[in-house]
């Protein structure tokens, strides 16, 4: 019923919201929130229309939320708030495959007084295809965050069991708008049990996801004989069939959270069996299946998310031989896991990405790593655009720069998977948002207020230098009143690394120095070491001698504590 | 041909290994050796050839065809694969243990191919081992009969395609506690757990009836019949009613052992076996009778209740009154040594060579359904084989290299210390280790009785 209510709220706003929303502006704006124009020209900026496209000199005209022209030649109406592009580069705005943010979670219906754990009503054994995630979605600092990292389009995912409900795909512009482009993108499903119930293990699931599915495609035999046929008894027509006859109908596809190769191998299977049209999600661990993937003509949403390092830079020097085997195993495990998106490419699968469970700030980190792994930055551009755009038949409207396409750009500092390209501004929806770029990355952690400066522990740092960038360890550890520690540098006579004691250890306040000595052919050189530290991170300069100084970076690594 | 074969596949590339969802198959040509064929004696000095995963000849100063090895065992013995009619090893999940009934879960779901045990069990000279459900529930799940093709990612790779579809069944305190202690429902005691069982085969009854009314009633024109609702758990009994299921049953006490001899006669079921069935001993010629036999542990009892009333003679009585017994593990531990758990029946009860060995290979081979194609050496059969150094009764004997449909996946020579499939990208060194709990039956069941579980043991 509330969902009843709600959808028609939703058709209402939908209809009638231009109309109402322009006589609300057209006498007074008593929020203050109103713009003054929503005509926008981004002029002479570096514009990548699509993946693969090079950047040309252009100025974009958006208006009202559609893109009216981009090219050089273009008049800029009157009303338009011209925004100087010239040090900017504009994408087309990311399109995220499948995500949990500003979902909230149902709350559990109660339990019937006659409850039988072991046929328990669809609703509460986590059956609920008939669920939208429009219903549990709100703009939130989720949300906020994805926008920030350059998301304009999201496919929302509704939380639940094993058949939580259907996705639907919101644009990320003004929270005080309906923001739903498209409802019942896809039917949700994962080999999720329920805790002490039926289905509770995912082999029951997988045999409980054959029998809704059969019913379901029974259930419409049935209702479509009813209809066609006079003397047919009628068909009994129950919530799980209802949200399920798209997806047995073939219109809606199902988007099976799978991560690892055993569980695509599993979906694989469901899919053979009973022919659903199929977009595997949650994709980290499938490098030995992307034959078989291909083969299924499945859609593929990866995890925008690369393994975390920890296990392998926690590896030991001193390790005994066969410890040291196992670790080259870890190391080629992770190494092959990093080239798998590149794989795909490889395979000619269209992925996108999903960032459902990943952390939103480290996105951009992680298809660094993906592209320098193998991954080419079209294909990574396409899989933040074009091909999610696709999979849920956005193309029309979304995924490039074109002319009459949704307003929804990205507006970086540098191109996009450069390594200090910043976001300044999304536009979403034809809505500006403007962040704030710092000249040299590096946030400071906030609240470091009370003035006590740690530096002891394990220091990553990187540094630039004509020769190339450098990086090592510096390990510092309190001695007394004083610190001491050692550095680890790129070794000048060859490949590998140096170590070598740091001395002359000082802290004031924030500001941190210390140096050491490297032997290089018969030389004996004094680095020195400045900077200053916030939070974790550590920005400075390196000043080698009389051969000039270099940017120095640090973060102090959390998980290592320095050795003693 | 060969040649040409081989051509079409560098010609085809890819696709080749596509089209052809075909398991590795080997030759080889294994000279010299002890063959303890299990069904036609021992033959001395002899040779055994095995082409294209297929036992071929078996006799002396035969010759390799050529590019098939050939592998000297003079003074070695070599038996059939061991067969391991009760394993838990290659499943991620054990147990539905949700529903007295879940005869719709299918262990072929979520079989395993990377897990060590696997492994660790052709180490041991297994080569197919039948990797059941648990036995949480009356009826449970449909098992897995796995061939031990250690090396692959894909679990189709493992599954036996051609055994018969088996199903768990279990009696007793373990679906009694689950469900009647744990969740108040049936059976709550072994009365219930009867009723279970027959009141499911009378739905099943009524289930098969209401299809084929419809099916008779659409085929007619202008019919107005609608297809009843679809019910995999029903249809699985069904399919126990036709015959094409063979029940594996859990079992411990006479009284209930013969219980259910009576509800498989009652509905015409002749495909049962029981398995660790440790009273068996006081009606073993019914179970000779109307069974396939009795599954049993060699010496292992006591860990509960229901399993005092135990005898390591169990397997000898068993097998002298003509039931068809085999000896199994239960445990990723017990599986590497069942040739040691087969000659406790020497020591208990005076079996045969023979006798013991037909008891982890071809007598499993027949509970399970593929005696046909594996558990001793003929000519014809899979080239599934063990080479020890001396005779696999032998406490000191150690298996040396193991085969499956004639491809070697086990040699002690070649054993590295390092043997997983799967390596996480994000775990330093994994705990590797044996998984020591002694039987998985109850595992993904914890949670529905952890009050009870500190009350009674949990096997």
């Amino acid at each position: 019923m509330k969902r009843t209510l709600f959808k028609a709220s939703v058709i209402c706003m939908l209809l009638g919201g231009s109309i109402l929303s322009t006589k609300g502006f057209a006498q007074s704006d008593p929020t203050g929130k109103k713009r003054v124009t929503d005509t926008y020209a981004i002029t002479n900026a570096t514009v990548f229309t699509a993946p693969g496209k090079a950047g040309v000199k252009s100025t974009v005209l958006i208006k009202d939320g559609i893109i009216m022209g981009v090219g050089s030649n273009l008049s800029i109406p009157a009303e338009a708030r011209q925004i100087a592009g010239d040090s900017l580069f504009i994408y087309p705005g990311f399109i995220d495959g499948a995500s949990n943010a500003g979902i909230t979670k149902p709350k559990d219906p109660e339990r019937p007084e006659n409850f039988v754990s072991s046929n328990p009503p669809d609703e509460i054994a986590g059956i609920t295809p008939w669920r939208s995630a429009v219903d549990q979605f709100a703009m939130d600092s989720k949300v906020e965050d994805l926008r920030k990292s350059g998301f304009t389009l999201i496919q929302v995912v509704p939380e639940g069991g094993m058949i939580a409900g259907k996705s639907a795909v919101m644009i990320l512009g003004n929270e005080a708008s309906a923001n739903l482009i498209k409802e019942n993108t896809a039917l949700a499903a994962s080999f999720r049990g329920s805790r002490g119930m039926y289905p509770g293990t995912a082999a029951g699931v997988m045999a409980k996801f054959r029998d809704v599915y059969k019913n379901a495609e029974l259930t419409k035999t049935n209702s479509d004989k009813f209809a066609s046929t006079p003397g047919v008894k009628r068909p009994a027509i129950n919530d799980t069939y209802a949200g399920m006859k798209d997806v047995v109908s073939k219109t809606t596809p199902v988007m099976f959270s799978a991560s690892s190769e055993l569980e695509i191998r599993r979906v694989l299977k469901l899919q053979k069996e009973l022919g659903f049209n199929l977009i595997l999600t949650d994709l980290e661990n499938y490098e030995g299946v992307i034959n078989e993937i291909k083969a299924s003509g499945a859609g593929v949403l990866i995890k925008a998310e690369v393994p975390d390092d920890k296990a392998i830079k926690a590896q030991k020097e001193d390790a005994a031989a066969d410890v040291k085997a196992q670790y080259a195993r870890v190391k080629e495990a992770y190494d092959k896991s990093i080239a798998q998106a590149g794989k795909l490419e490889a395979a000619g699968i269209p992925f996108a990405f999903t960032t459902a469970g990943v952390k939103t700030g480290d996105i951009g980190k992680s298809l660094k790593t993906m592209i320098d792994n193998g991954l080419s930055e079209t294909a990574a551009l396409a899989a933040l655009t074009t091909n999610p755009a696709a999979m849920m038949g956005l193309s029309r409207e979304a995924g490039t720069i074109e002319k009459g396409k949704m307003a929804n750009l990205v507006l970086t500092t540098d191109s996009l998977f450069s390594a200090d390209s910043q976001i300044k501004h999304v536009i979403a929806d034809g809505y500006i948002f403007d962040y704030e770029t710092k000249a040299k990355k590096k946030a400071s952690e906030a609240g470091n207020a009370t003035g006590a400066v740690k530096i002891a522990g394990n220091w990553d740092y990187t540094t630039e230098s004509p020769a190339g960038s450098g990086s090592g360890i510096v390990a510092i550890q309190k001695e007394g009143n004083d610190f001491g520690g050692t550095i680890t540098y790129d070794d000048p006579s060859g490949s590998g690394k140096a170590t070598a004691p740091i001395k002359d250890v000082k802290l004031d306040g924030n500001s941190l120095s210390f140096a050491f000595e490297v032997n290089a052919q018969g030389m004996s050189i004094v680095v020195e070491i400045s900077g200053k530290v916030e939070g974790n991170s550590m920005e400075g300069i390196m000043a080698v001698g009389q051969f000039g100084s270099f940017p120095f970076e640090a973060t102090l690594s959390p998980s290592l504590t320095a050795k003693n | 041909m060969k040649k040409i074969n081989y051509f079409l596949a560098a010609l085809l590339g890819l696709s080749f290994s596509f089209a052809s969802a075909q398991t590795p198959k080997g030759s080889v040509l294994i000279k010299n050796a002890t063959v303890l064929t299990v069904t036609k004696g021992t033959l001395q000095n002899t040779d055994v050839l095995v082409q294209d995963g297929i036992i071929k000849k078996v006799g002396s100063n035969l010759s390799a065809p050529s590019g098939v090895q050939t592998i000297d065992a003079t003074g070695k013995y070599l038996m059939p694969g061991i067969i391991d009619a009760h394993s838990h090893v290659g499943l991620d999940v054990v147990n539905e243990a949700t529903s007295p009934i879940t005869a719709e879960v299918q262990m072929k779901d979520v079989v395993n191919p990377t897990e060590i045990g696997i492994y660790r069990a052709l180490a041991g000279g297994v080569t197919i081992s039948h990797a059941m459900h648990g036995s949480a529930n009356v009826i449970g799940g449909q098992n897995a009969t796995l061939k031990h093709r250690w090396g692959t990612k894909n679990p189709d790779d493992i599954i036996m395609a051609d055994a018969p579809r088996t199903i768990k069944f279990a009696l007793g305190e373990n679906p009694t506690r689950v469900h009647g202690r744990g969740n108040g429902i049936q059976p709550r005691s072994r009365m219930g757990v009867e009723a279970v069982i027959r009141n499911g085969f009378n739905e099943a009854i009524q289930y098969k009836k209401a299809w084929a009314d419809y099916n008779a009633a659409a085929s007619q024109k202008g019919s107005t019949a609608t297809a009843p609702e679809y019910d995999e758990r029903l249809q699985t009994l069904v399919d126990i009613l036709d015959g094409k299921i063979i029940i594996h049953c859990h079992s411990y006490r006479a009284d209930e052992i013969y219980m259910l001899i009576n509800v498989a006669r009652d509905f015409n079921i002749s495909k049962l076996v029981f398995q660790h069935t440790n009273e068996g001993f006081k009606v073993a010629p019914e179970i000779a009778q109307y069974t396939m036999g009795a599954s049993v542990f060699a010496d292992w009892w006591a860990y509960k209740f229901e399993v005092y009333y135990s005898t390591a003679f169990n397997a000898a009585i068993l097998n002298a009154n003509g039931a068809i017994t085999s000896i199994n593990s239960d445990s990723a531990e017990l599986i590497r040594h069942l040739y040691h758990e087969a000659a406790k029946t020497q020591r208990y009860g005076g079996m045969t060579d023979d006798e013991a060995l037909a008891m982890i290979t071809i007598n499993p081979a027949r509970q399970l359904g593929i005696s046909d194609k594996v558990g001793s050496i003929e000519e014809g059969k899979q080239g599934d084989l063990v080479i020890f150094d001396s005779h696999p009764l032998s406490t000191y004997t150690v298996p040396q290299m193991t085969f499956v449909d004639g491809v070697k996946y086990f040699d002690i020579k070649e054993d590295k210390n390092d043997q997983r499939l799967a390596v996480s990208p994000t775990e330093m060194v994994e705990d590797v280790y044996l998984r020591i709990e002694t039987e998985r039956c109850m595992q993904d069941t914890e949670h529905l009785f952890e009050m009870t579980s500190t009350l009674f043991n949990q096997n």
